[in-house]
């Protein structure tokens, strides 16, 4: 049996990153019921507090990964029509997949589990709380917002182009999105009449047919899902967002965004995010143009910037990705460690329940040997809501809630691998 | 008069600069050091004898010309002095498992000629034939340190061809491939098996069959011989009586079988890409019974029987660190291997490659990274800096020149402003036989014009 976690938590002494309001030295984090009760150079934590000395050691939030397709035994394009709102990512989550475990081992409490990019709209993604060990349910994260996943680019084109379908071009791309909008313009009309009638006590009024897909659509034009775009190039951020705001809806984040750095100054006042790669390049004709400055020139001209790995190989060490930061660009260590904790967070919506180490917040924290941002990091400790859920020194998987067998993540020669690291 | 000086001056740094736009855009960099070049106050990673904290490196004619403590090294006069307070100074790094030059956009067929797959047996494919020496890749992998490399081809067959070993500058390719046929690239496992994936399954579509075709190749390159010199010495002797050469002349080569011949004498290395235990196993039965001289790569699934390679002797370039475990393996099962290894007395090497995909090339420039991994989880810090350097080298026969700061060696040398396997440190000057390289790549350019 796993001990219930304790009530009162105290990490001590450690040089603390809180992704928020800097670093503290010999700092000190108490944890109450899974939550940050302080934080601070001393806290005034009860005296049956269980004590974990981290003397030596560094204190980060926990990793958040925003772009994410573990877990999912690739069924994350259902790429049998570029438009698909409906499809639940949730549907396809394998809660035992060594995947998560990796990761989990590199640090990282949360992840947006997204769609591929086959599709211009390839559907719903999730949230979870990387508390590998437990069932489906306990790992998703309790009310994260509804994220949907859109594409652009050469994906869409190539799947459906070599169809001899629409869209082979990113112009059938783009009309493809806008005459899904116009459907999902008069779907939400009638629906929007119906209910007029309803409220005024029509009894007689008859309610339209629900169609997941105009309905998932709707909730877009609606603002009720966070619109997370798979885009490349400088001149597509522009059109995605000029039909946005046609349409009136919000991007939350562009995702891979390499060419951000030609825009970034245009896209800023938009308050559109980005979660990019930083030094993934070449891979495809979009890609051709991806330097490692892009993500801190973006955020200084104003983007928000989240780094994610969109890899299975990539989500084990997101903590060295944050660390090339420093490397390309001149990055403070506090902003490079906010790409991958606080902003990572914001894109994903959950920014106020996790990502920096703030009174109030979930208690998911980690403990490396080193500073996180240097190659030799490693994650000795993880907690998640307070509960420990890998430790180094522990036996075996040095998982405290996992025992039994886990599930391909793939590899060699493996359908799931790392080389899927378009997500498409 | 001085009207028309100013004008033609003017002239000449507008031609200059054109040339420099074109040499930066068409080929690598020139190759000729002029004068010699002290570098002096940095920290010097020798990787042969230790480290020296305010050290001077002399670099004249395009060769290492002294390193030592400051103070008991002359400076020759007229050099020109670099001060590297502050910097580390290491020799370049050198990647042993890498496709630069043999694609550009991996989506882009017609930028790749990665590997040829209409069979499996291709020892006759020449890297050299194809290797593009003006890629974009080049100036971008030097950008963070590297100043040689292995090229081989993709993993597609049992053998796929013979690699290159490059330096990451010159004029042209004939300056920048240090040597030819360096090593002969093979592979073993379930990857080579023509089925699946692969199309239409046709022979060898098992592991049983990928070994019969090898051990058959190689028995029909031994008989190749034996009937070759058997041919030549025949028309020796015609000769000698007549001078007639048509024996020589109807002679048919096969340069299929023949590639094979200098690794079956053992003059040269076979470097076989097998990630499994008992693929390992089974390749080295084979390599016995040929005594050939083998480098394994990657054994990134071999945890099982790392004793077993170490008593073989053989060099092992092993990685990608970054290749995933088996699931239900401990999430650190390939991280500790190059510490595990080296542990044991096996002479190792570290490439660039990401999990899934060896033979590195956008990712060249991460080659230092993975070795710090390494040290993350146990390998010695001065075995991780020998694995991308010294020890590559000597495993392709380069141990005289490159690796290390050594008399007498080629002036590949970089300094930086920090801990060169740590990714937050930033490279400040790279030179390549003496020369300082531009620090530029089409990513600086870029970096550059909208940083405007």
């Amino acid at each position: 049996m796993v001990p219930l976690p304790p009530t009162d938590l105290l990490l001590k002494n450690a040089t603390v990153m809180t992704a928020s309001h800097g670093t503290i030295e010999h700092g000190s984090v108490w944890v109450h019921n899974g939550k940050i009760a302080a934080v601070g150079a001393t806290v005034d934590a009860p005296a049956n507090a269980v004590v974990v000395d981290a003397t030596g050691k560094w204190l980060t939030p926990g990793i958040i990964d925003p772009h994410s397709h573990s877990a999912l035994d690739s069924d994350v394009n259902e790429a049998t029509s570029p438009v698909t709102p409906s499809m639940m990512m949730i549907d396809a989550f394998d809660n035992r997949d060594a995947a998560l475990y990796h990761a989990l081992a590199g640090g990282v409490t949360t992840e947006l589990l997204l769609h591929g990019s086959a599709n211009m709209i390839g559907g719903q993604a999730v949230v979870i709380k990387n508390k590998f060990g437990l069932s489906r349910d306990a790992m998703l994260f309790p009310n994260a917002p509804r994220s949907i996943k859109f594409a652009s680019g050469e994906n869409p084109k190539r799947v459906y182009g070599g169809r001899n379908q629409l869209p082979s071009t990113r112009m059938g791309n783009f009309e493809v999105m806008r005459q899904s909008f116009e459907n999902a313009k008069v779907y939400m009309a009638g629906w929007d009449a119906y209910n007029a009638k309803v409220a005024k006590g029509d009894k007689t009024a008859t309610a339209p047919k629900v169609d997941l897909k105009l309905e998932a659509l709707a909730d877009v034009l609606r603002g009720k899902l966070y619109v997370q775009i798979h885009c490349y190039r400088a001149d597509e951020f522009l059109t995605e967002e000029a039909i946005a705001k046609e349409y009136g809806y919000k991007i939350r984040a562009f995702h891979h965004a390499l060419e951000m750095y030609k825009v970034a100054d245009q896209i800023a006042p938009t308050g559109t995010g980005i979660a990019t790669f930083t030094d993934w390049w070449g891979f495809k004709d979009e890609a051709w143009d991806a330097i490692p400055w892009n993500a801190v020139m973006s955020m200084r001209a104003g983007v928000k910037v989240a780094l994610k790995s969109d890899s299975n190989d990539h989500i084990r060490r997101l903590n060295q990705e944050a660390g090339k930061m420093v490397h390309y660009g001149g990055a403070t260590e506090d902003e490079a460690i906010r790409m991958v904790t606080l902003n990572a967070a914001w894109i994903i919506g959950v920014d106020d329940r996790t990502g920096s180490i703030d009174v109030g917040k979930d208690a998911d924290l980690v403990i490396w040997n080193v500073d996180p941002l240097s190659t030799y990091a490693r994650a000795e400790k993880v907690y998640i809501d307070g509960d420990l859920f890998f430790d180094m020194a522990a036996p075996g998987f040095g998982t405290p809630h996992f025992s039994g067998a886990m599930h391909s993540a793939g590899g060699v020669g493996g359908e799931d691998g790392a080389e899927n690291e378009d997500g498409d | 008069m001085a009207n028309q000086f100013s004008k033609s001056s003017l002239r000449f740094a507008f031609a200059t600069a054109l040339a420099w736009v074109a040499l930066t855009a068409h080929s690598q960099t020139s190759v000729k050091q002029t004068g010699a070049i002290a570098i002096t106050g940095g920290k010097l990673l020798t990787v042969s004898h230790g480290t020296i904290e305010n050290g001077v490196l002399v670099l004249a004619d395009g060769k290492i010309a002294a390193v030592g403590e400051a103070g008991k090294i002359a400076i020759p006069a007229g050099a020109t002095v670099v001060d590297a307070h502050g910097l580390t100074i290491y020799p370049g790094l050198i990647d042993p498992d890498t496709t630069l030059g043999l694609t550009e956009v991996s989506a882009d067929q017609n930028s790749n000629d990665l590997a040829e797959p209409s069979d499996e047996i291709m020892p006759h494919m020449h890297v050299y034939d194809a290797f593009h020496a003006e890629t974009e890749l080049i100036p971008v992998a030097r950008l963070n340190g590297v100043t040689n490399a292995v090229v081989a081809p993709a993993p597609e067959d049992s053998v796929a061809g013979q690699d290159i070993f490059i330096q990451l500058a010159g004029r042209n390719r004939d300056e920048m491939i240090l040597g030819r046929d360096v090593a002969l690239a093979m592979n073993y496992g379930a990857d080579q098996r023509r089925r699946g994936g692969r199309g239409a399954s046709q022979f060898p579509s098992t592991r049983m069959g990928l070994i019969t075709q090898l051990r058959q190749s190689l028995m029909d390159a031994q008989h190749y011989e034996v009937s070759r010199d058997a041919a030549l010495k025949k028309s020796d002797k015609a000769d000698e009586k007549s001078g007639d050469k048509s024996g020589e002349k109807s002679f048919q080569r096969d340069l299929k079988l023949e590639a094979l011949l200098p690794y079956l004498h053992g003059e040269r290395p076979v470097i076989v890409g097998v990630y499994e235990g008992y693929d390992v196993e089974s390749f080295m039965k084979v390599a016995q019974e040929f005594h050939l001289k083998v480098i394994l790569n990657h054994v990134t699934r071999s945890q099982e029987i790392l004793d077993e390679i170490a008593a073989w002797k053989v060099p092992v370039i092993v990685g990608p660190i970054y290749d995933l475990p088996r699931p239900n393996e401990r999430y650190d099962a390939v991280y500790m291997l190059p510490a595990e290894l080296a542990k044991r007395g096996v002479k190792i090497a570290i490439c660039s490659g990401e999990a899934g995909g060896p033979g590195g090339a956008h990712g060249v420039r991460n080659l230092p990274y993975s070795a710090g991994f390494a040290v993350a989880y146990g390998l010695p810090y001065d075995e991780a800096l020998k694995a991308i350097t010294l020890n590559v080298a000597e495993m392709y026969g380069f141990g005289d020149k490159l690796g290390s700061l050594d008399v007498g060696k080629t002036a590949n040398i970089v300094l930086a402003n920090g801990d060169p396997l740590d990714v937050r440190t930033d490279v400040k000057q790279v030179y390549i036989d003496g020369v300082a390289q531009p620090m530029v790549s089409r990513q600086t350019r870029l970096r550059d014009e909208y940083s405007k």
